[in-house]
């Protein structure tokens, strides 16, 4: 039931990059607190008839005309919003997506108390009251790596009367890029990486010597980070100690060996992210995939995409960001 | 919704729900018990208290106490006065202002706000004035008012204009409301209740023991009102509301004659039911009259005789008195036609003859003397009467409201004693010197005069307007009316009980601001006189619009009426009232709000204007500022300033940047701002190109 119910919401939804709400897609229900002021409304209605109270009537009469004037009221603070996607910062698998949604009116009209989730999710609360335009963030869970596709987004709303919801389902064909979740480890293997010709220096996990404090990546491990600054309000940074080794290094699938896909690509991920910070130059190969040595955050976001959509269909990616 | 946990009402909110509960609570009070006034104030303030964070919730322990409290103490109260109306709402009133203190969630509030609307429901129980629906109509407001503050936006919580959308969503629900009351099929009674009220009751009552004090006399309370249909209203003296006959005299009481326990089971008594045409001789002049009748309590019924009811819950007893199925325990109204010059029992039974001239074996001996004597001189019954009317007239007897009080022989020490009394004294010492002689006499209880309001054609009666006055058989004319007061005071007869009382210092203290007092101010009785009217209208309206009266007026309108047609015309007119509705709440949008940015670059444009730089048809916003920068370089900085906020404002042009991470994104100036220095700019203007707007202005 519940399936078909979202098949069929799927189908009638047609995915848009803007969407502004009309009486097409705004459907209006009453609340439970609604259906208990209805409730009361009948109530009075037959104590009215059992007394022959004229004005109880009048009462019952006022309430359900507040009750259908609180459905106008609901369904015009929903009505001609637009919604429009706006970019999105990729994530770690495991963390939340933040998908940034702008919310627009046309300038004579006012919108309150108006709420955004996705299915289940958190709700994110937003107003057009003295702006025209708001940007709100919608969160939803990344629970795996890859291209992922928003679920369907829900604005709806209770104003003014609470009685009522007007809600829309809407799909702005959002998608954000989920990397690989970063696992941590000690990076020992890279010492023997190439012929030693240059001089430059490779961070090294677990030497003796203090190299300095660098920020906080998802996946470092936690004993590492520098309670003190953390402390003092600074920041999470984690201590860094270093070798100087050679620093042309090449990511390899074969590095690790005897993990499954997604293990591997979470250490690589790790790698990617600890490399990139350090500046080294660095490669990456994996199954049918090669990418050459450089340093940049171009480079390392390339990477990162790579292992997000390792042995994903990249079908429909054109519009990405 | 994960965080209903730590969920708090917000401020706005909880005040205006606990002054719509204290507005709902407050014409309560007058009926309940005081301590359930003083719990209800203990709870708005506690309520209140949990707020501001000095109080708690109560916990599960206090709970169960007030739950245990509350039972105990309606249960006792159930016992005292019944399970009446009254028990029912204070116990209603009870759960509500309990519910109140551990009103925690949204949910818990539209709990109340129902019970709100209950209560407001049960305020119409009591009463249906013309006040006591405005003031519903403020609690209604109040109410609302506290829905939108529960559900404004708390990330503006400052709230702004709640009233004023109460008010004109109130307003924009009365068309349906209206819709609805006229043209909803109105439903007879699906069981009957019972609706007992602990308000005194009121009206005369069915024992006369005269002698006692007269509070009746001077209250200036509405006990009716009356409008003839083609309205040839009998002269005052001949207004004698006839209530009730009262037959058994014990020497110091008259009571009326009961059979059975209760007037409420009139119906099944077999006292009303009886042969009409049998006992009366019509009079030729027929009256129709509508009575409207306040709450009295008491299930009879109060016209001129001799009425014959047209309604079908009344009942007419033996002795040609009125009674409702039940007591008027809230303003009823009912229809009569009286027949003026009517006869009845011409011939009198002989138990009826017997009920009628009974007297106490013993007691009041000098008049009994005094009564024989005098009917010795005289020669027929009828002779006696006049005889007797005479005597009272003649002598130096006194209207009075603050007679003496009588002794043992009640009778006696009126007639020769304190000579002093009011309508009572006088009606009861006159059907006893009837009786003493053997002639059939009877105390007839009710209310004589009224007041006439010309505003709506119709007559009020009040308490003070009480009456007694006796009905005396003779041969061939059947019972006749006599009114021993009219022989001692005409005035109080002609003119009413006002004019017969203006002077007596106790009626005037207890009518201080009544009726009677200020009739004596012009503009003020005319005030008076048309906000009764007013209430008047109001009741015969709206108060009284039950199922015979819509179908009556469906008829009018309609024409032949079904219930399809009924139905139909009740959906297309809900469908367009919801309509017409609609579209005012549709495209009711705040238009100022659109203009301010471009009302501001149409004043720029007319500063500009005074140079002839006015901004032409067409124009856009960027090409006009080139140009007057071209023709105004001294001008060029403020002109770009104002540009840029006034394209910010509408276009949204954003400053574009980009993070470190390589992302774009845009900030937008917030409104306000970009409102604020747009207003500056052109401020600045206004006093650069001042002189030039003098000149042109002196030119």
């Amino acid at each position: 039931m519940q399936q078909q119910l979202t098949a069929w919401m799927r189908r009638r939804i047609k995915p848009a990059e803007e969407i502004t709400l009309n009486r097409r897609n705004i459907y209006v229900l009453p609340t439970r607190n609604g259906l208990l002021f209805i409730l009361s409304a009948a109530l009075i209605f037959i104590a009215a008839i059992n007394y022959a109270v004229s004005l109880a009537f009048g009462l019952a009469f006022m309430m359900v005309s507040l009750f259908v004037l609180s459905i106008l009221y609901t369904f015009n603070n929903l009505n001609q919003v637009t919604l429009r996607r706006l970019p999105v910062r990729p994530v770690y698998s495991g963390e939340s997506i933040a998908y940034n949604v702008e919310l627009s009116r046309s300038p004579s009209r006012r919108h309150e108390s108006l709420e955004l989730c996705f299915d289940r999710g958190v709700v994110t609360p937003g107003d057009l009251l003295d702006v025209d335009r708001v940007q709100l963030q919608v969160f939803t869970p990344a629970t795996q790596r890859g291209y992922l596709s928003a679920p369907l987004l829900r604005i709806s709303t209770c104003f003014p009367l609470g009685l009522c919801r007007a809600w829309s389902v809407v799909d702005l064909d959002m998608h954000c890029l989920v990397y690989p979740k970063p696992i941590a480890f000690v990076m020992s293997q890279f010492n023997a990486g190439g012929g030693g010709s240059e001089d430059s220096a490779l961070l090294r996990d677990g030497s003796e010597e203090f190299y300095g404090l660098r920020d906080y990546v998802p996946g470092d491990p936690l004993r590492q980070v520098a309670w003190k600054n953390v402390a003092r309000g600074q920041g999470m940074h984690v201590k860094q100690f270093v070798d100087y080794v050679d620093s042309r290094v090449w990511l390899d699938w074969d590095m690790f060996f005897g993990f499954d896909v997604e293990g591997r690509l979470s250490r690589l991920c790790y790698c990617v992210l600890q490399l990139s910070r350090q500046q080294a130059a660095f490669g990456m190969k994996l199954p049918g995939v090669e990418i050459k040595p450089a340093t940049g955050i171009e480079h390392r976001d390339a990477l990162l995409r790579e292992l997000a959509l390792f042995q994903i269909e990249r079908r429909g990616l054109a519009g990405s960001e | 919704m994960s965080k209903v946990a730590d969920y708090q009402i917000p401020r706005s909110a909880l005040g205006w729900m606990l002054l719509s509960v204290l507005l709902v609570m407050l014409p309560q009070s007058l009926h309940m018990p005081f301590w359930v006034t003083f719990l209800t104030l203990v709870c708005i303030a506690w309520r209140w208290l949990i707020f501001t964070g000095v109080a708690a919730y109560p916990g599960r322990l206090l709970r169960i106490a007030i739950v245990v409290f509350t039972m105990t103490l309606s249960v006792s109260q159930m016992r005292s006065s019944g399970i009446g109306l009254d028990s029912a709402a204070s116990l209603l009133a009870l759960g509500f202002v309990f519910k109140l203190i551990e009103m925690r969630h949204k949910r818990d509030v539209y709990v109340v706000i129902s019970l709100c609307f209950i209560m407001a429901m049960v305020n119409f129980l009591y009463s249906q004035s013309v006040v006591a629906t405005i003031y519903t109509a403020i609690v209604i407001i109040v109410i609302t008012c506290a829905m939108l503050a529960l559900n404004r936006s708390h990330l503006h919580p400052v709230g702004r204009g709640n009233l004023r959308l109460a008010t004109v969503m109130a307003l924009q629900a009365l068309p349906l409301t209206i819709v609805l009351f006229v043209m909803f099929p109105r439903i007879a009674p699906l069981w009957a209740v019972p609706m007992q009220n602990s308000s005194g009751t009121t009206g005369v009552s069915d024992e006369m023991t005269p002698g006692d004090l007269a509070q009746l006399g001077r209250s200036s309370e509405l006990a009716f009102r009356v409008q003839f249909e083609d309205s040839l209203a009998p002269l005052h003296q001949d207004l004698y509301w006839r209530g009730l006959v009262l037959e058994d005299f014990d020497g110091q009481t008259w009571r009326r004659t009961r059979r059975g326990s209760s007037y409420s089971e009139a119906a099944s008594l077999n006292d009303f039911r009886w042969n009409w045409e049998d006992r009366v001789r019509l009079g030729s002049q027929a009256l129709r009259y509508n009575v409207i009748i306040e709450p009295s309590n008491q299930p009879w019924l109060y016209g001129l005789h001799l009425a014959q009811p047209l309604n079908r819950e009344l009942y007419q007893s033996r002795n040609f008195e009125i009674f409702n199925n039940g007591v008027i325990s809230k303003r009823s109204s009912y229809d009569l036609i009286s027949y003026r010059g009517s006869a009845t029992d011409l011939i009198l039974l002989d138990s009826a003859r017997r009920r009628t001239t009974n007297l106490p074996g013993r007691g009041n001996e000098q008049s009994v003397a005094f009564a024989e004597r005098l009917r010795a001189g005289v020669q027929s019954d009828r002779d006696y009467v006049y005889a007797v009317l005479a005597h009272f007239q003649q002598n130096e007897f006194y209207y009075t409201l603050n007679p003496a009080l009588l002794g043992e022989q009640r009778v006696d020490d009126f007639l020769f004693n304190t000579r002093q009394g009011f309508c009572e004294h006088y009606a009861s010492s006159f059907a006893f010197l009837m009786r003493a002689v053997g002639i059939p006499a009877r105390v007839v209880v009710g209310y004589q005069g009224a007041e006439y309001n010309p505003y709506e054609d119709y007559m009020m009666v009040y308490q003070y307007n009480a009456h007694a006055w006796n009905e005396v058989w003779l041969e061939g004319e059947g019972w006749v009316r006599f009114d021993p007061t009219a022989a001692v005071s005409p005035e109080r007869i002609e003119q009413g009980v006002e004019a017969a009382l203006a002077d007596d210092p106790a009626f005037r203290e207890q009518s201080l601001f009544s009726a009677a007092r200020l009739g004596s101010l012009g503009w003020v009785n005319a005030l008076r006189l048309r906000l009764d009217a007013i209430e008047y209208e109001w009741n015969r309206r709206v108060v009284n619009y039950d199922e015979d009266v819509q179908s009556d007026f469906l008829a009018n309108v309609l024409g032949d009426v079904t219930d399809q047609k009924v139905l139909f015309v009740l959906i297309a007119l809900a469908f367009v009232a919801t309509g017409a509705i609609a579209l005012t709440v549709i495209s009711s949008e705040p238009r100022s709000r659109r203009s301010v940015a471009d009302s501001l670059y149409y004043q720029f444009g007319k500063e500009l204007d005074k140079i002839s730089l006015g901004r032409q048809r067409g124009e856009t916003p960027l090409r006009y500022r080139d140009r007057v920068c071209a023709a105004k370089p001294e001008l060029a900085q403020l002109v770009t300033e104002a540009t840029r906020c006034y394209m910010e404002l509408n276009y949204h042009t954003g400053v574009r940047k980009q993070d470190s991470a390589g992302q774009e994104s845009t900030t937008y100036g917030s409104n306000t701002d970009s409102l604020a220095e747009f207003r500056k700019v052109l401020t600045q203007l206004r006093f650069k190109l001042l002189p030039f707007g003098r000149l042109r202005r002196e030119a």
